[in-house]
């Protein structure tokens, strides 16, 4: 009988062959990028600097923008997704749990993601006077209900027959969901955290239009009143790198996390 | 346990009822029969026999419609936690779990027992090693070929050392030699630990391979005939073979086997 492992490299660890791999240098990323950064230089010698600014002007801007702003806004990011994701896993869990609950609880949750992000955040301004509260409520009523759909249907999708071999060893109810249900919405679990990370850095820019004194959002208000394109860009640019940067650091803990997967 | 893997079936019926139209269907229409502790049984019939559906009822995932079926005096259903490291089964898909390496798979259920973690990692080791898997303790399902997922499947269910081991068609799928020596390895093990062992098939060459006894079923869930192989002279195994297969082909028993 042969093994994968035996044709790949003579009985190596999995680890060992992963570490051997080269980097591939992202060539179609960058030149598509690249191409696209020429265009936008082109255009902005042709048109008025107000309405497309070169690159010149955008990184002078970025030179003198807040950048504690950019850390004031990702912590609030950061911790609204905790929060979404405590509160999406407890509901998925329990809603896993009990089937009545989940038939009550499921047309709520809908309705919550079928409400505008718009109108979420003028019932913030409405409804709240303290304004990081303001920006984690709208973060979390947008973000929980991702988690908490994904996580249950992750939940749901584990196979009758893992379960049936589970079960068939007895164990307890703890042991069936920290053994089995668990570890198998992990994939799951780190999709959703996928959507919500993009879905919360473009909802915090929004959230922080209304009202805030810090973060990105409060830039870039602060940019369209001074009519300065060029900040409205070098926040734009900042915002995209980080969202970037967000999913390849994702994509590097899926990647070891789910390394058991073929 | 004494007597720990002794079976009693006694006019066990299983009944479902098709989702919508409610209609019933008979997946067992009655059985009786007992397997002594240490016996070694296999199980054969067509596809729709019942053969699958009387293993969750032995394993205790379904309930049974009526009459009885026990394991050491306890029923698998209502007991469901006694027999936690009674009963291990090994089935048709290895069922191995994608994100644990071969020795973690093989420590799930005596995690499960709450085994001292040492000793956890101690049998697991071991038993990889009775079935040759030493060298992929730390290998991925994904990085084995089906017939070592298998092997590993055999040494999760032998680890807990159980009083009773089921195979539900758990060689069958593979290729005939892996298939032989699998089936091979299972009973020369269950005859070592003296363990109660049926095998589930739907090949009766696997069933006479066994070399011990044979539940022929019917459709829908009946028995067709009880023989114990080890009665037969050798060379009327042959004659054995083609009446168990007329009875199967026909649905109907044979007098000359019924108990």
């Amino acid at each position: 009988m042969i093994v994968k492992r035996d044709e790949a490299a003579g009985g190596e660890t999995v680890e060992a062959l992963e570490a051997r791999q080269p980097f591939r240098f992202p060539r179609e990323m960058v030149i598509g990028l690249l191409a696209l950064a020429v265009l936008w230089e082109m255009v902005s010698m042709l048109v008025p600097p107000f309405v497309v600014p070169g690159w010149g002007r955008i990184f002078r801007s970025l030179a003198g923008l807040r950048l504690d702003f950019v850390l004031i806004t990702l912590a609030r990011v950061v911790a609204a997704l905790l929060i979404s994701f405590v509160l999406g896993l407890g509901l998925a869990v329990v809603m896993y749990a009990s089937a009545p609950f989940e038939r009550y609880g499921r047309p709520i949750v809908r309705l919550f993601m079928a409400v505008p992000v718009v109108c979420w955040i003028l019932f913030a301004v409405l409804w709240f006077k303290w304004v990081e509260f303001r920006i984690a409520f709208v973060l979390v009523v947008v973000c929980a209900p991702v988690f908490l759909v994904d996580v249950l249907d992750g939940m749901k999708g584990v196979s009758k027959d893992l379960r049936d071999m589970l079960r068939s060893f007895r164990p307890s109810r703890t042991h069936f969901f920290t053994k089995l249900v668990l570890p198998a919405t992990l994939p799951a679990i780190l999709t959703s955290w996928k959507i919500n990370l993009s879905l919360a850095i473009r909802v915090v820019t929004i959230a922080e239009l209304v009202g805030a004194v810090t973060g990105i959002g409060y830039g870039l208000v602060v940019a369209q009143e001074l009519f300065s394109v060029a900040d409205v860009f070098a926040w734009t640019l900042i915002l995209v790198v980080i969202l970037f940067l967000a999913e390849a650091l994702l994509a590097r803990v899926e990647e070891r996390v789910l390394r058991w997967r073929a | 346990m004494k007597g720990a893997g002794a079976i009693e079936v006694e006019g066990l019926r299983k009944t479902f009822h098709q989702t919508g139209t409610g209609e019933a269907v008979v997946a067992i229409e009655r059985l009786d029969f007992v397997i002594r502790q240490g016996d070694m049984v296999a199980i054969v019939g067509q596809t729709g026999c019942g053969k699958s559906t009387f293993l969750n009822l032995l394993i205790g995932l379904e309930r049974p419609s009526g009459g009885r079926i026990a394991i050491g005096g306890r029923t698998p259903y209502d007991d469901f936690d006694h027999f936690r490291g009674v009963l291990a089964a090994v089935f048709q898909q290895d069922r191995l779990l994608p994100w644990r390496t071969a020795i973690d798979n093989v420590r799930l259920p005596l995690e499960l027992l709450g085994r001292d973690p040492r000793e956890q990692i101690e049998r697991a080791r071991a038993w990889l090693g009775r079935l040759d898997l030493a060298r992929f303790e730390r290998a991925y399902p994904h990085e084995l070929s089906g017939g070592m997922r298998q092997r590993v499947a055999l040494a999760r269910a032998f680890a807990i050392e159980p009083a009773l081991l089921l195979a539900d068609e758990a060689f069958g799928h593979l290729d005939e030699v892996t298939s032989a020596a699998l089936r091979r390895t299972f009973v020369d093990l269950a005859r070592m630990e003296g363990n109660t062992a049926i095998l589930v098939t739907h090949q009766l060459e696997e069933a006479i391979d066994m070399g011990g006894r044979i539940l022929v079923f019917g459709r829908p869930g009946r028995l067709l005939a009880d023989i114990d192989l080890r009665t037969w002279p050798a060379d009327k195994v042959g004659r054995v073979r083609a009446d168990i297969q007329r009875m199967m082909h026909e649905n109907q028993p044979d007098p000359q086997f019924t108990t």
